[in-house]
């Protein structure tokens, strides 16, 4: 299988970045995307050139470290999936495939196809934990937490801060981001404690971090891969209007 | 109170304010639909009725507050999201995971925020504030606004207009009804499911409704 990548390159944060084109062959449809990112490295490398620089950990889908914006979808053509998960079967023999860093003015290029997402990560010290010390794992049903209750804040911890959503978004909006986060700890007992400062603080930090505003395109659940729903937004500000009225 | 919450709140309750209203002024408009001798008289009337009341005249205020406000607050929201994006996709299929409409919301509210200066221009500067042609008088001593969008409806350019402007409207009222709920707050799923619905029938209702009297009047 041969395609021809498109890819961003840029040297470093201040360097000025550019598309460039490489023709890979000897590639086959049951490699996922980053295996054939890695065949391309290693054609650089026997050329003596500077290999790409992308990233990724576990390539199970579960740690949310690779992320690339491949033919104009964020992880790819797919929806709901990392860009691990993503394979060549997914494209045709001589495609071309546009390969680009997440964009985002709050997740800066560092090199190549990596960005810094650590403003994420500066939301989540606002408030995405709870202070009390917990000691070791307790009794599972020492709190009774209902069913529905716990699927829910389940579902909103799925999410694995991989920025899709941020680099889906036309206003590189972390809403869904943090909607996750807040949704997650303030629908446990555990998190109840501290609701309105974790509406308040992570919802304060998102906007000086330099994130736009949610204006429900819906672009952020389809390109989610772990599928969390757009509603963890609305329940967010219905949160965060609670937490203003109570203070 | 300068927070994006904030200004998406001021977004979203104008919105839906104003939405409110053009439940009121379609069902209004309808009169010009009836039978000439009857639509006079009766959309005349109704019309001094709405120009003397003074709560209509305080509402009136506040619609045009509403109208400032939504306009303002999201072109400041508008242009805080492009720079929380300064660096576009080279390739970005956004049709695949979003409706043109949602990603367009900007663009159709300045078509329809033009459109609205002109439509003021048609009626409100000539009826209320006097400025342009005078306004006669009908058989029973009110102002014959029926006379005004009879004249309006019977040049084909304008006619044309006002009717391709209902459909922007119908888009930009189909994305905003069911966002405006959800910046809100609101976020009862099966709640959230009927108002998709309801947004559609609204944005139908109207884009239908104020495309197609123009057209009926024109040949009436």
């Amino acid at each position: 299988m041969k395609v021809i990548f498109k890819i961003w390159r840029q040297e470093g944060p201040n360097e000025k970045g550019t598309i460039r084109d490489y023709e890979v062959d000897g590639l086959n449809e049951d490699m996922s995307f980053l295996e054939a990112l890695d065949h391309l490295n290693e054609l650089l490398v026997l050329k003596n050139e500077k290999v790409i620089a992308f990233e990724y950990d576990c390539r199970e889908g579960i740690c949310g470290q690779c992320g690339v914006f491949i033919n104009g979808r964020a992880h790819g053509p797919h929806d709901n999936i990392t860009t691990c998960q993503l394979h060549m079967r997914s494209f045709k023999d001589g495609d071309t495939i546009v390969v680009e860093p997440w964009r985002a003015a709050s997740f800066p290029v560092i090199k190549d196809l990596i960005v810094d997402r650590s403003a994420l990560d500066r939301i989540i010290e606002q408030g995405a934990f709870i202070t009390a010390k917990t000691g070791t794992a307790p009794e599972a049903n020492s709190i009774l937490i209902p069913k529905e209750t716990a699927d829910r804040a389940m579902d909103a911890a799925a999410c694995i801060g991989c920025g899709a959503c941020v680099a889906t978004c036309k206003n590189s909006s972390a809403a869904l981001f943090t909607a996750a986060k807040i949704n997650h700890f303030n629908s446990l007992p555990q998190g109840k404690a501290e609701e309105h400062k974790r509406v308040a603080e992570m919802m304060f930090q998102m906007e000086i971090e330099g994130f736009g505003s949610c204006t429900f395109t819906g672009a952020c659940e389809v390109e989610c891969p772990e599928s969390i729903s757009i509603t963890n937004i609305a329940e967010m500000n219905a949160r965060y209007v609670k937490s203003k009225l109570l203070k | 109170m300068n927070s994006l919450f904030f200004r998406k709140m001021v977004v979203a309750l104008t919105g839906l304010f104003l939405c409110t209203f053009l439940i009121v002024h379609l069902s209004a408009n309808f009169i010009l639909l009836l039978p000439e001798s009857m639509a006079r008289e009766l959309y005349n009337s109704y019309s001094t009725t709405l120009r003397e009341s003074p709560l209509i005249k305080i509402i009136a205020y506040v619609l045009y507050a509403a109208i400032l406000l939504h306009a303002f607050y999201a072109l400041l929201i508008t242009l805080r999201n492009r720079k929380a994006k300064p660096e576009k996709y080279v390739v970005n299929h956004s049709n695949e995971n979003s409706t043109w409409t949602s990603q367009n919301m900007g663009l159709i509210g300045t078509i329809i925020l033009l459109f609205l200066v002109l439509h003021l221009a048609n009626f409100w500067a000539r009826i209320k504030l006097g400025i342009g042609e005078e306004v006669g008088l009908d058989a029973l001593g009110n102002r014959d606004v029926y006379e005004v969008a009879y004249t309006l409806f019977h040049n084909i350019y304008y006619v044309i207009f006002y009717t391709l402007i209902s459909i922007p409207l119908g888009l930009h009222l189909h994305h905003g009804l069911k966002s405006a709920f959800k910046s809100l707050g609101f976020y009862h799923k099966k709640g959230l499911q009927l108002l998709a619905k309801v947004s559609v029938i609204y944005a139908v209702i109207m884009g239908v409704g104020f495309g197609i009297i123009p057209i009926i009047v024109y040949f009436k």
